[in-house]
């Protein structure tokens, strides 16, 4: 860490090569564009190079990366159109209930259905079920009480299968 | 309209936090309310497909283009200030002696300078101030025909492993953990595509105390193993 900060760009590609897939990963299921995914976790990891002094190294490094992964991608969204750009259609056009859904077309219904919650119902799901982080974790990421974080997952989650049930999915 | 304590209920299942005793009630409460028994079945069919989703390795070059996209000059700008229990000059002296020790110890009583022989490598810890974050482990290899060294992390809810190894020949690595074994193919040569620095997701929940076996190999003949393990009250 202490080579990370001075600058040693060998010991910061380790960073990179431990981090890069939970990074890339979370800015994809945030944003669901690829290409936006990949530009969030060069940000991110830029960012971490330049803010490496201002890390805390008694707190976890994965909470303050996910944390900046998370903001840089509401950042996006912010000025992307993605959120514009789903339409409602998309999830009433996945299969009725009377038709035994394969498995990617349920991840593909479900991918629409997160994008049209709003980023922090997003996160908590991405947080909790994609990248299978404690209520702990979550709180330290998302700088929030356990309750909080609980709730507000809880809410997540009934809105995601509302909205499934609404395209016929769940 | 269900009621709130089911739906705290419901969702406290799905995270695997009832007991016994709350198990069953809710058990109770939905063999006899179908609108009840409707929703728990759809909220665990939501949360099973996100947990069955797979995770998406990032494009090949997102390595190469952050590292080139680095700042020419160093990131250091403010003087790095360690936690307050080694700032002392003493302390960090006596940190890296230990650490060395340990190592030296470990390193002589694994064989190292005994020649070609199998080397077996039990994890040695660095110091803290110089792992990188999330490192719960760390073993230096000297196999003989490769070195290096090999690092037990963790990152979110998994651990990983870290190697990093120059080789005169390309080095397979068995990784098994918890019952289940990956392998990494032709690591530490000089034509290996990711250099001589990779890192590998374990599978599954690991356990403190849990160990994390390496296999050394080149051209199919073993020659070295080592263990990293994750401590125990983490």
């Amino acid at each position: 860490m202490r080579r990370c900060r001075d600058g040693d760009r060998k010991a910061f590609e380790r960073l990179v090569i431990r981090y890069q897939k939970p990074v890339y990963n979370a800015a994809l299921r945030m944003l669901r564009n690829p290409e936006d995914a990949r530009d969030v976790a060069q940000t991110v990891f830029l960012k971490v190079f330049e803010h490496l002094s201002q890390y805390d190294p008694s707190s976890r490094f994965y909470s303050w990366i996910y944390r900046i992964a998370l903001n840089e991608s509401v950042n996006a969204l912010g000025r992307s159109k993605h959120l514009e750009a789903i339409s409602g259609n998309e999830i009433d056009q996945a299969p009725g209930p009377e038709r035994q859904v394969e498995s990617e077309q349920a991840n593909s219904a479900i991918e629409s259905a997160l994008m049209r919650l709003q980023p922090d119902h997003r996160a908590v799901i991405v947080l909790r079920h994609l990248q299978h982080l404690s209520y702990e974790d979550m709180g330290d990421i998302l700088e929030l009480p356990e309750k909080t974080v609980k709730s507000r997952l809880f809410t997540a989650r009934q809105l995601l299968r509302d909205l499934l049930v609404k395209g016929g999915v769940a | 309209m269900v009621d709130p304590q089911y739906l705290a209920s419901i969702h406290a299942e799905i995270d695997g936090e009832l007991d016994h005793k709350q198990r069953a009630e809710l058990a109770r409460h939905l063999l006899a309310d179908p609108e009840l028994r409707a929703l728990r079945d759809g909220l665990r069919r939501v949360c099973d497909t996100l947990e069955a989703m797979p995770s998406v390795d990032p494009p090949s070059q997102l390595r190469t283009d952050i590292l080139a996209a680095l700042p020419r000059a160093t990131a250091r700008v403010v003087p790095f200030r360690p936690a307050a229990r080694w700032s002392a000059p003493a302390w960090r002296l006596a940190a890296v002696f230990a650490g060395a020790l340990v190592t030296g110890t470990v390193l002589y009583q694994s064989g190292v300078g005994r020649g070609p022989a199998l080397t077996d490598i039990a994890g040695t810890m660095a110091g803290p101030s110089e792992r990188t974050p999330g490192t719960v482990d760390t073993v230096r290899l000297n196999l003989g025909q490769a070195s290096g060294r090999a690092s037990l992390y963790r990152a979110g809810a998994g651990f990983g492993v870290e190697l990093e190894l120059v080789a005169s020949a390309p080095v397979d690595v068995l990784v098994a953990s918890g019952g289940q074994t990956k392998r990494i193919n032709g690591l530490g040569s000089p034509g290996s595509p990711g250099g001589p620095l990779t890192a590998v997701e374990l599978p599954g929940v690991m356990s403190p105390g849990q160990r994390v076996d390496l296999t050394f190999l080149v051209a199919g003949h073993q020659i070295g193993a080592a263990t990293l393990r994750i401590p125990a009250g983490r």
